[in-house]
């Protein structure tokens, strides 16, 4: 069955018994031996593809391109834009069955309205569009790069980052060292609800984005809901942060930490100390980063001989995500990871702790499990999230990896990622 | 009301019918139970418009969100992520999917095998969502009229909405509970052609509907009715559960109708209109678009495998009137045949009967003594409820009872009252058990001080001594065992 028909014709598809009418959508990846058409009624059907003899051309399909006009207001703030891609910035066109991605200020405006009551977004860069899963380290310097020229530009109020929600904290994380002498707000922002539906959570997120990017917070934070109602949303420490939700609004939670800020669509209200705006200052990168890093998480009858994989591939560092206080199998257990911690610092490498019980400080004082570990040299990073010492490892290892200033480094609070004083 | 041509004035009528299955929620594992109790807790929400198809916002989508306002929806212990629109929505209920099949199957339809999960914008709040999940499972059938054949133009398998609890200026308040009750919505063609027709095919849907798995009760089904004259566009008219006024609300609006274009009324539009007591009816909302449908992209392609539908046509639910000849034939009297139906208690029934083959007794057991030993034991029509339910989950065990001989069955009423009292099932039994064989004990007496009776002589004394105590059967029972002895 040959066909000239595509994706957004209105067409006729002839079976044996039965002819249909509507528009021919395009078939999902998995289902390309599917035909799909949308009927008048709204409602899509499918027909197998060898079952249709015919597909017909009864009307081509329409481009309607309707200039939209983004309203200015000299009297608004000017912030920027980067969309990475993720949910907040893909939308489905139910009239092709595609995904389309928002990329420009008219359709950021189409969708967003309420964003552009408050401010003027002037500029909108596109360094890639990913989900954020399939990022790494590389992607994080271009959105620094990206960052510093539009921090840099007098004419910009603040920065607003949209991304997926996957490895939104890693990349948080990374801001935050990446971006030295920070002038002005950046603010990171999401969705979990896809932006194609009324109850889209997005909406809420810029509304309190908008408003803490034109704010005097120059912190690299993570704005997003608080709760599940769509009334506030808090401005979270970029390093403090972690998705602890696979699909809640409210996904993003504060770790050992507090909120900067508590953000309704109308105003903000301040919560701790931060760093403030100062528009005399200039933004400088620092993107260096050591690829060869690793975060392993430790569990029941995990075999140490793991370790010698790393070694092999000539990782420079690893994050142990540890049990409790900062534990791993001793020289007790069946498989004590002990020997072979001491072995593979012995042969440079750096090996830290982070805890995954997520919540609390590490203490390998308080066992005498802890102290036979913390005598392999391991270094103890305190409450640091286990995410966040993942990114600072590869960071700071790309400046030393000497053992000493590597600890020194670790161990020094460089963006808020250790806190030396937990409330309840 | 003056005498009117239907045909004359190019009368088009169509029905919408939508009718709650009994199965759990379609899109989660919730129960479809509606809540009386104060909520757990409330969630606040608020919903935007969206940019349908090629950037158009759609008209009714538009209209409702030009309002702004701020939702409340009540939740419950039994309310869960989905409904919250926290979470990607569960596989499609299989249980509702092979109910719709059978409501399709029995109006005469095609099953639509490969069919797509829709999301239709409904944003007057209903739905945390903004949308209504809809499916379309069936097309193309028919139904038999007085007045000549319906055509069923397509079947719906949707999405219940939440439940409004009160409205002030920027603040609606929903129950979730009704939320994603499993809904089919049975769309005839506008081949209706007086409003008497429109009434009959309506009773006609509905007992087809009552032969299948479906809600019972006020709220559960729902109608809609779309009317156009010759040179208007159509009015759907929501709102009634009762087809009686149907003729009415038909007759009422064709009067509107005709004087909108009597008038030489400008711009007229395809409108929702809603029903009030009296039968005229008031405008609600313009008709929305198809702009406003578009795929659940949470779920893959809906696909209904040929042995799926195979299996649901052989066994399809069989319509009232085959159902009662049936249980005549297993001697149940009209009177219980009808209060099985009524109670929508068949599958119950049906499974009872497997633990103890006499149908009277489990009817009688299912419909009649829960009701009265809890009406004499409950204090207000809460704990009256809460007892008859009790025992309605007793009655395996009771029947297991009197299969195994442990108590006979005209003891079963005295075991529910036990029960009803708080006593334990094994205590309520053991009570019973003494009883029986005291009263065994007590006929073999009787029986021995009048020797050379017939049958039914004995039966008669015995009866007269110990009426309600012991059924019919089990006296004949020991009045064989005696005479056998004699």
């Amino acid at each position: 069955m040959k066909t000239d028909a595509v994706p957004g014709d209105y067409v006729e598809v002839s079976l044996i018994k039965r002819d249909y009418e509507g528009i021919l959508l395009e078939s999902p990846d998995a289902e390309r031996g599917i035909v799909l058409l949308k009927l008048d009624s709204g409602y899509n059907i499918g027909f197998i593809r060898k079952d249709v003899s015919g597909i017909k051309i009864l009307r081509k399909a329409e481009e309607i391109k309707k200039e939209i006009d983004v309203k200015r207001n000299k009297e608004k703030p000017n912030i920027a834009m980067i969309i990475t891609g993720g949910t907040i910035a893909a939308r489905l066109n139910p009239k092709k069955g595609g995904v389309d991605w928002l990329t420009s200020p008219e359709d950021l405006f189409k969708f967003y309205p309420e964003l552009f009551e408050l401010v003027n977004v002037v500029k909108v860069e596109v360094p890639f569009m990913k989900a954020s899963e399939d990022m790494d380290f590389k992607d994080w310097q271009k959105l620094a790069k990206v960052s510093k020229k539009l921090l840099n530009d007098s004419n910009i109020k603040g920065l607003i980052i949209t991304h997926g929600t996957d490895f939104l904290h890693y990349t948080s994380a990374a801001l935050s060292f990446f971006l030295k002498d920070l002038n002005k707000p950046v603010v990171l922002t999401y969705s979990q609800r896809s932006i194609d539906r009324a109850s889209s959570d997005a909406n809420l997120n810029l509304q309190c984005s908008a408003l803490a990017a034109i704010s005097d917070i120059a912190e690299v934070m993570l704005v997003g809901h608080a709760t599940i109602n769509d009334d506030y949303c808090y401005a979270m420490p970029g390093t403090k942060v972690r998705k602890m939700h696979t699909s809640r609004r409210d996904a993003f939670k504060i770790v050992n930490g507090n909120p900067i800020a508590k953000i309704y669509p109308d105003r903000i209200d301040i919560l701790s100390n931060h760093n403030l705006r100062d528009n005399k200052k200039s933004v400088s990168c620092d993107t260096d980063f050591l690829e060869s890093v690793a975060l392993v998480k430790i569990y029941p009858g995990q075999d140490p001989d793991i370790l010698d994989y790393y070694l092999k591939k000539k990782y420079k560092g690893i994050v142990l995500e540890m049990s409790g206080l900062g534990h791993a199998p001793t020289k007790r257990a069946r498989k004590g990871w002990t020997k072979k911690l001491k072995e593979v610092q012995g042969k440079g490498m750096i090996v830290c702790a982070a805890a995954q019980t997520i919540n609390g400080r590490l203490d390998p004082l308080v066992y005498s499990n802890g102290r036979e570990l913390l005598d392999t040299g391991i270094i103890y990073l305190e409450d640091m999230l286990a995410e966040t010492a993942f990114v600072k490892l590869g960071w700071v290892l790309a400046k030393t990896t000497k053992r000493d200033e590597v600890r020194k480094m670790m161990l020094t609070n460089v963006a808020g990622e250790l806190n030396n004083r937990l409330g309840v | 009301m003056v005498y009117l041509d239907y045909e004359k004035i190019g009368l088009k009528c169509g029905l919408e019918i939508h009718q709650q299955l009994d199965s759990h929620k379609l899109f989660c594992n919730c129960p479809s139970v509606l809540r009386k109790d104060e909520p757990d807790f409330c969630v606040k929400r608020k919903l935007h418009a969206v940019a349908g198809e090629s950037g158009q916002v759609d008209v009714a989508a538009e209209y409702q969100a030009g309002l702004g306002k701020e939702f409340v929806y009540q939740a419950y212990d039994t309310t869960c992520l989905v409904e919250l629109d926290e979470s990607p929505p569960r596989e499609i209920n299989e249980e509702a999917l092979r109910t719709a099949l059978h409501i399709s199957l029995l109006l005469n339809c095609k099953i639509v095998p490969i069919t797509q999960i829709m999301r239709k914008t409904v944003i007057d709040g209903s739905n945390t969502s903004g949308f209504q999940r809809s499916v379309l499972v069936a097309r193309d059938g028919w139904i038999e009229s007085e007045h000549g054949r319906v055509g069923i133009n397509y079947v719906y398998l949707e999405e219940d909405a939440a439940r409004k609890v009160s409205e002030e200026d920027w603040n609606v308040v929903y129950r979730l509970d009704r939320l994603g009750i499993p809904l089919v919505e049975i769309v005839t063609a506008p081949d209706v052609k007086t409003p008497e027709q429109a009434k009959e095919i309506a009773l006609h849907i509905g007992d087809i509907l009552r032969s299948c798995r479906v809600r019972r009760g006020i709220g559960t089904i729902r109608q809609d009715i779309n009317v156009s004259i010759a040179g208007h566009p159509r009015a759907e008219i929501k709102g009634f559960q009762d087809p009686k006024i149907f003729i009415d609300v038909v007759n009422k609006e064709i009067e509107r109708q005709k004087e909108d274009l009597d008038s030489g009324k400008e711009g007229l539009v395809p409108e929702v209109r809603g029903a009030n007591l009296d039968g005229s009816t008031k405008y609600l909302r313009p008709l929305p678009g198809s702009a406003r449908m578009y795929p659940e992209t949470d779920l893959p392609l809906l696909k209904i495998s040929r042995s799926f539908i195979d299996d649901s046509k052989k066994n399809l639910p069989k319509h009232n009137k085959e159902i009662e000849k049936e249980l005549e034939k297993q001697g149940l009297n009209v009177e219980m045949i009808k209060l099985l139906i009524k109670q929508n208690k068949i599958e119950e029934f049906k499974s009872l009967l497997s633990v103890l083959n006499q149908p009277m007794v489990v009817a009688k057991s299912l419909l009649v003594y829960p009701r009265e030993v809890s009406s004499r034991s409950g204090k207000d029509s809460k704990e009256i409820e809460e007892i008859s339910s009790k025992l309605d989950s007793f009655l395996e065990q009771i029947f297991g009872a009197v299969k195994k001989k442990q108590i006979s069955s005209g003891q079963i009423k005295e075991v529910m009252e036990s029960l009803a009292s708080g006593s334990k099932f094994s205590e309520a039994l053991k009570m019973r058990r003494n009883d029986s064989g005291d009263i065994q004990e007590r006929i073999m007496k009787l029986l021995k001080g009048k020797p050379g009776l017939s049958e039914n002589a004995y039966m008669g004394l015995i009866m007269k001594e110990f009426k309600g105590k012991i059924s019919g059967s089990d006296a004949m029972e020991i009045i064989r065992k005696f005479i056998g002895k004699r």
